[in-house]
């Protein structure tokens, strides 16, 4: 088409999280620093930057310090710094608190926060560096010239639901970089893409991940302090499941909750939005919320595979960086740090490939050895079995573990593989545990006081999305999705999905059929990530659709 | 000889992003801002006309706080050029009369007037939200003198300097063609705008703004500003609706969401009560004691205007006489309603009006008047209120009085007050003047969205307000009743039938009786599936239980055919309150709110939980209409009516 936009930077940054903006804040500060003069232009689908972030959170500060050296500490909007952290086990009725430190899990001298607040702040300084930061647009494709990538391609806009250019029809833009940085988060689609394009992922685990719920709540003064932490482990999961919830104090009177429960999980009825409602209403969490009210939901999912499972983080012209390279530890489940070391990392890669003008895959190798020679090793490489190990339940899940910690992170067997997480999922036929709603009986009546069904909570995330375009979640194959999604699994997506987009309707005939409501996506992955046999693909929708997060 | 394309926009807090505070109050503050939504649909016509002139120069205009230069900036971002932006303190509580003057005279000083060499046109949005009075655009074009359309849905240039336009009236549409330079104000139903592009907000972000004084453009300060406008907002209160919120029904088959529905249904007796307004108007306990003092200099009378389609005045004319004998009683001393009444052979409607509440019917017959065209019809109202000095004019707030009563009150500097539903003589204290005004007109008018309403006064005469339709009763007719009826000879120049009327589409009006029917069942566009079989199949089976149902449907069913006219509810259809409204696939436009908001009962039946239609709804069933509907034409058959008596 001749009317498409073309625009030229030297480096392309896909996505506004921690990493893709301590990537541009680093190359910012050292490209200023050299006196030169490159362009980089950081892209962000959220209708601004921080309105699709979604973290915790408990965040290791030191990073900060190396990220923004000539900063005062202080200015950094950090909520509370951690004054009591404690673990407690959960039953349906009692709690016990872990009289021990949970290895890897101290949260001394770290500090809660807002993490959207955190990138708002990046993405000022970030400017205020000389970066361009455009959020509200999507990249739906990267372009590829002599089988490399020279930069992606920003969504059409203005077509119908089946693709078809409308009256107000607007070509993407194309944007060719010398460099480009995807920085999408969690399960980033143009990151699968690439990876699959690649093969990046050749020999390594498959990545596994969790999904996190989680609300915001203004309670009455005095229901939990500022600073104070509580992660849960038990009810209402079971020995097979692997996870847990947190509570976090916040300054005026807010308090975070949530629940992160292991997409690897067999019941294909099982709802983590529902675990986390059934979770609320245990004696030890309601009081922390007691009076209170719901200010805001959100959901996404976290990549947890460790070491194992990141893929080759470059090839020509590309990097990958923060949560799309799946840069979370574990157990701690902490990634904003190695997120922003990541970033830094991809950053010194960046300007040392700009100095040559060279963007090979040889010359971009250089990010790999400042990895290993890095924090992110020295997290990643000790738990590097952990979650293979879990996989097995969290009873044979920590034998492993401790196993793992005297050997240095080997245990007794090397590297234990991983499962896709969509591969776990047991059909209904073969699943032989209590389906979910058995196990919870009478626990699903949601009161809109304490515990609140899915469309209330969808409202609290300020979700929306443009009708007018092609619905960006997608049934893979309809045939096969039916035969097996819907009549061999149940349909799961209408239980796994954190914010009730798919619905199993059956008609009068006893015909079932799902529909997409995707207007309520909340751009978790999940449904990319769970359904059985690759039953669906999420693709991003128009620029700035989707969650609204303020203080997620 | 490069067509210039100028798109008046204002940016407004976005409605459906307005948060509950802390408090649970509404959050302004923290609502953000957009381009007003109907202001969108401008800058895409413009954007549209720029296909067929490609080397059209791009501007985009707007008046308001340094605030509004985001929403400049996304215009840019949409392909737009260059921004100018009015912005100074003194403009601060303009109203519309002084905005459409401010507006203009920034344009002038652009280079552009109505003599100007090189064609130019100006779109801008129908209304705004925030305001909702549709009057700046037909100020704008009166102040340069030159023509315009409004509720205009798509433009087309025609290749020899004239743009035509499909314009929005009652029971239909018009086409017309105008001459450039004009203006044309769009309706949010034409082409939906644009997603701004990558490369256009990359030439946004670099984009310069200009920001002009009102001495940079000369403005003249007198008649701007809180002091320089004609009219005034006296008082603001909230207005509580006391239908509560809606009951959605719950259940995972077709069959367990009726059965709720029927259950809720039988709980709630009578949802609606009567609206009440709650006020925050301090009592005039202590009326201090200054003097009165009457404003009106000798004007005297009240003047309406007789509205026609295919031949006959329309009901809001007739409806208009409410109010207007309202007023004149509150008046006293013999004051007379005198309506214009404009057209050709159209004397068998004088008996009309004079049977309806008329005291003196003003004739002006002419060939060329057979249609309403703006540019004439005001010129003769301003020709008619020179020689008669009528202290009050009154307009039904059709499509053609919501453009001709501001393109009047600019003629006569009155400013006008848009849409209301209350008109009452009152006193106004000015502390400031030290007297009070009396007797006065107090206008009262929904806004922001119908969540308040504003009592506005003017100060010149004549005080013109337009009236919402269906607000009033049509006065009894008195049969046999008659009056004076004069002829007007209005001097008119070619330059005022320079617009052309190209094509009426008018559906038939009286078919169908919407009006009295007890249950309506209402499709919209999500209804039309099946071609709105559905939907009469309903009301088909409530008829054959005896009850009295009709089927109606939102404006878009009109529009593709689905429809005839005379069914359409809504704004540019029929206000109907009957005991039962069923929506059916609507998603509650606020163009088809004002229509069916005062039904007793509303079941909204939507697949989208969002839909703006449940706010307005007592029960919603979230689900598809091809699933639910069905299930409810069986409950009908098996004899369930809702609880509305049959009426055999």
């Amino acid at each position: 088409m001749d009317n498409v936009d073309t625009v030229y930077t030297d480096v392309l940054i896909v996505g506004g999280g921690p990493s893709g903006l301590a990537a541009s804040i680093h190359l910012a500060d050292i490209i200023n620093k050299k006196g030169q003069n490159h362009r980089i232009l950081l892209i962000d689908k959220g209708n601004s930057i921080g309105s699709h972030i979604l973290s915790g959170a408990v965040i290791r500060p030191e990073v900060f310090k190396q990220l923004l050296p000539d900063v005062d500490f202080n200015e950094i909007p950090f909520n509370a710094k951690v004054t009591k952290d404690a673990t407690v086990l959960l039953s349906e009725n009692g709690s016990f608190q872990l009289p021990f430190p949970v290895p890897y899990m101290s949260n001394k001298g770290n500090y809660i926060a807002s993490l959207g607040q955190i990138c708002r702040y990046l993405a000022k300084k970030a400017e205020e560096k000389g970066v361009e930061i455009y959020p509200g647009f999507s990249i739906s494709d990267l372009l590829y010239k002599d089988g490399k990538v020279i930069g992606a391609k920003t969504i059409d806009t203005g077509v119908d639901h089946h693709g078809n250019p409308m009256e107000n029809f607007q070509p993407g833009t194309r944007i060719e970089a010398k460099l480009t940085i995807l920085a999408e988060g969690t399960r980033g689609s143009l990151t699968k893409k690439l990876i699959n394009q690649y093969k990046l992922d050749k020999g390594k685990n498959a990545q596994v991940y969790s999904l996190g719920v989680k609300e915001l709540w203004s309670v009455p003064e005095g229901n939990i302090q500022p600073g104070e932490i509580y992660h849960t482990m038990g009810y209402p999961l079971n020995l097979k499941e692997f996870g847990g919830g947190f509570i976090y104090g916040l300054n005026d009177n807010k308090v975070a909750v949530g629940l992160v429960v292991g997409l690897d999980y067999e019941d294909p009825t099982f709802d983590t939005h529902n675990a986390f409602q059934v979770w609320k209403t245990t004696p030890f969490v309601s009081k922390f919320l007691k009076g209170g009210r719901l200010v805001e939901y959100g959901a996404k999912t976290l990549p947890e595979g460790g070491w194992y499972s990141l893929p080759k983080l470059y090839t020509d012209n590309v990097m990958i960086v923060g949560d799309s390279a799946g840069m979370i530890a574990m157990p701690a489940l902490k990634g904003v740090h190695l997120a922003i070391t990541s970033g830094m990392l991809a950053a010194e890669t960046a300007a040392q490939a700009l100095d040559k003008n060279d963007f090979s895959e040889k010359s971009l190798s250089v990010y790999d050895s400042l990895i290993k020679d890095s924090l992110i090793y020295r997290d990643l490489y000790p738990t590097r079995n952990f979650r293979q190990a879990f996989a097995k339940g969290m009873i044979v899940g920590p034998l492993h573990f401790a196993t793992q910690m005297i050997t240095g992170g080997a245990g007794f067997f090397g590297r234990l593989k991983s499962v896709p997480d969509k591969e776990r999922t047991k059909t209904l036929a073969e699943f032989k545990g209590k389906p979910f709603k058995e196990r919870f009986k009478g626990k699903l009546d949601f009161d809109k006081v304490l515990t609140f069904d899915k469309p209330t909570d969808v409202y609290y995330s300020g979700t929306a999305h443009d009708e007018q375009q092609v619905p960006h979640l997608k049934i893979n194959n309809p045939e096969t999705f039916q035969k097996i999604n819907i009549e061999q699994y149940g349909a799961p997506c209408q239980f796994f999905c954190s914010s009730e987009v798919y619905e199993l309707h059956t008609d009068k005939n006893g015909h079932k059929e799902i529909r997409i409501h995707a207007e309520n996506c909340m751009h978790c992955k999940t449904c990319d990530i769970k359904s059985p046999a690759d039953g669906i693909t999420w693709c991003v929708p128009n620029g700035g659709n989707g969650p609204d997060f303020q203080n997620m | 000889m490069a067509l210039t394309i100028i798109s008046l926009i204002k940016q407004v807090p976005l409605p459906s992003e307005m948060r509950m505070g802390e408090d649970g109050l509404m959050d302004r503050t923290k609502a953000k801002s957009i381009i007003n939504i109907d202001c969108q649909f401008g800058l895409e016509a413009g954007l549209q006309l720029k296909k067929q002139y490609p080397d059209a120069r791009m501007i985009v205009c707007s008046m308001g706080p340094n605030s509004f230069e985001p929403s400049l900036r996304t215009a840019i971002s949409m392909g737009y050029d260059e921004a100018y932006l009015l912005s100074d303190r003194k403009l601060g509580g303009s109203d519309t009369y002084a905005t459409g003057l401010a507006i203009s005279t920034m344009l002038k000083h652009l280079g552009f007037n109505k003599d100007s060499k090189d064609p130019f046109i100006i779109f801008a949005g129908r209304q705004t939200s925030d305001g909702d009075t549709a009057h700046v655009p037909s100020q704008v074009a009166e102040a340069m003198g030159i023509p315009q359309a409004t509720f205009v849905e798509s433009v087309k240039a025609d290749g020899k300097g004239n743009v035509i336009a499909k314009r929005i009236i009652e029971g239909g549409y018009q086409m017309m063609q105008l001459p450039m330079p004009c203006v044309i104000s769009m309706t949010p139903t034409g082409i939906p705008p644009r997603k701004p592009s990558l490369s256009g907000a990359i030439k946004a972000r670099h984009a310069k703004i200009n920001v002009f004084g009102v001495d940079d453009v000369h403005v003249n300060t007198e008649k701007i500003g809180l002091s320089g406008s004609p009219t005034i907002v006296a008082n603001v209160v909230n207005i509580v609706s006391e239908r509560p919120p809606v009951t959605f029904c719950e259940g995972h088959t077709e069959t367990e969401l009726v059965d709720s529905l029927i259950e809720n249904m039988k709980k709630v007796k009578s949802p609606l009560t009567k609206e009440k307004t709650e006020t925050t108007e301090k009592k005039t306990a202590e009326k201090p004691d200054f003097p009165y003092y009457d404003d009106r200099n000798g004007a005297r009378g009240i003047l309406t205007w007789a509205e026609l389609a295919n031949g006959k005045v329309v009901r809001p004319s007739l409806e208009l006489l409410t109010p207007a004998r309202h007023l004149a009683d509150q008046l006293g001393e013999d004051t007379k309603i005198i309506t214009l009444l404009i057209g050709h052979h159209v004397d068998d409607q004088i008996p009309v009006l004079f049977e309806h509440g008329s005291d003196e019917v003003i004739l002006v017959d002419d060939e060329r008047l057979a249609e309403y065209l703006v540019l004439p019809f005001s010129s003769i109202f301003e020709q008619v209120i020179r020689q008669r000095r009528p202290e009050i004019a009154l307009f039904a707030a059709t499509t053609s009085g919501r453009e001709l009563a501001p393109r009047i009150g600019m003629k006569t500097g009155s400013g006008v007050t848009a849409d209301c539903t209350g008109l009452e003589i009152g006193e106004y204290v000015s502390r400031k003047e030290k007297v009070i005004y009396k007797p006065i007109l107090f206008s009262r008018r929904p806004t922001y969205g119908e969540s308040k309403l504003a009592t506005i006064l003017g100060f010149v005469m004549p005080q013109i307000s337009t009236a919402r339709p269906g607000t009033f009763e049509v006065p009894p007719r008195m049969e046999g009743r008659t009056g004076t009826v004069s002829e007007f000879k209005p001097q008119l120049t070619e330059e005022e039938f320079k617009v052309k009327i190209l094509e009426t589409v008018r559906g038939e009006g009286n078919t169908v009786n919407l009006f009295d029917a007890d249950v309506i069942v209402s499709g919209g566009r999500g209804a039309t599936g099946d071609n709105l079989a559905l939907v009469k199949k309903l009301a088909e089976a409530l008829k054959s239980q005896g009850v009295k149902a009709e089927w109606a449907c939102s404006r878009v069913v009109v529009d593709e055919g689905y429809a005839e006219y005379a069914r359409q509810v809504g704004q540019t259809g029929k206000t109907v309150r009957p005991k039962l409204y069923i929506a059916i696939g609507i998603s509650g436009a606020v163009q088809h709110i004002a229509g069916m908001k005062e039904s007793e009962k509303i079941i909204a039946i939507d697949h989208n939980p969002k839909a703006s239609i449940f706010n307005f709804a007592d029960f919603g069933i979230v689900g598809e209409y091809e699933d639910v509907v069905p299930e409810l034409i069986e409950r009908v058959n098996a004899r369930y009516t809702f609880g509305i008596e049959a009426k055999k």
